[in-house]
């Protein structure tokens, strides 16, 4: 540096150069329009809110799965010998006499009703 | 308290994707303040990243931080100091990420479109002399002469003490006048 230069040279040289280029970035500057920004941030803000809403939502499904899935293993293991018991109890029966057919069909038809109305109840929503 | 069902919670898991968010400002508001104070905030954020597309990403997240910002604003300076301190944490966190392959000092000469003007070889001085400062310094000299901020905002922005700002100007002065006469 020249050792002439007083601190209030070096501060023109500065502050000529700073706004030099400060002029220069403003013509350089194409910022997006103010209403663009606005409408990404209202979405941003609307997609973090939901996120926050449904974050609680998703650990309570996770648990009742576990529950349930708990509660089945619980069941299945506690009736599984008088499960063995009704399927060896199957294998004596006539299958085909409709004494078991009918009440069979009966339940089957229900479960298949049962089901699509709960499917067209629960579509609506 | 009363029951929540799983579709209450669908229904108000919906309701947050379509109503208004609280924003800090109202459209009317932000709009009239982005359209005062944006040119510059690009003018300092590419200054400072030394990139424009930096700036460009930077100049959408410093706006939306401000709008979620729970600050009450004593007057229209305070709202854009907060602005400016915003955006210069940004800079700084994405100075932390990966760095592409050439130096600061390039990115900084070569942050314009070339052009055929007379000054053009004197402002790439500029823009090389301020690529080969501290960030912390190139924010000091733009706040200072760009923005005309006192040293009191200027401390505000960069989380510096006041009484340290006018030593720390000088340094940036001499620095960045001694690198420019090198040429």
């Amino acid at each position: 540096m020249n050792p002439l230069n007083t601190d209030a040279e070096i501060e023109a040289i500065v502050a000529d150069a700073i706004a030099a280029e400060a002029s220069t970035a403003r013509r350089e500057a194409a910022p997006p329009s103010s209403a663009i920004v606005w409408w990404r941030a209202q979405m941003r803000a609307r997609q973090e809110a939901t996120k926050a809403v449904e974050r609680p939502l998703t650990i309570v499904h996770a648990l009742a799965i576990a529950c349930g899935a708990g509660l089945l293993l619980s069941i299945v293991g506690s009736a599984f010998a008088d499960v063995k018991l009704s399927l060896d109890w199957f294998a004596t029966v006539d299958l085909t006499s409709r004494w078991i057919m009918l009440p069979m069909t009966a339940m089957l038809v229900s479960v298949l009703v049962a089901s699509v109305a709960a499917y067209v109840i629960f579509a609506d929503e | 308290m009363a029951d929540v069902t799983f579709l209450d919670a669908r229904r108000i898991s919906a309701d947050a994707e379509t109503a208004d968010v609280a924003l800090a400002m109202d459209e009317d508001a932000f709009r009239a303040f982005y359209d005062r104070t944006s040119g510059a905030l690009w003018g300092y954020l590419s200054r400072i990243s030394g990139d424009r597309q930096v700036a460009d990403d930077l100049l959408q997240e410093a706006y939306y931080r401000l709008l979620k910002a729970n600050t009450a604003f004593e007057s229209e300076n305070h709202r854009r100091n907060y602005l400016y301190r915003i955006a210069t944490n940004l800079v700084r966190d994405s100075r932390r990420r990966p760095k592409p392959l050439f130096a600061e000092a390039v990115e900084m000469a070569d942050i314009a479109a070339p052009d055929s003007h007379a000054d053009t070889e004197s402002r790439q001085d500029v823009r090389r002399a301020l690529g080969r400062m501290k960030p912390r310094e190139r924010a000091l000299l733009w706040l200072a002469y760009a923005n005309g901020s006192s040293h009191a905002e200027i401390a505000d922005v960069l989380g510096l003490k006041t009484a340290s700002i006018k030593l720390l100007l000088f340094r940036a002065r001499r620095k960045l006048a001694a690198t420019l006469q090198r040429g």
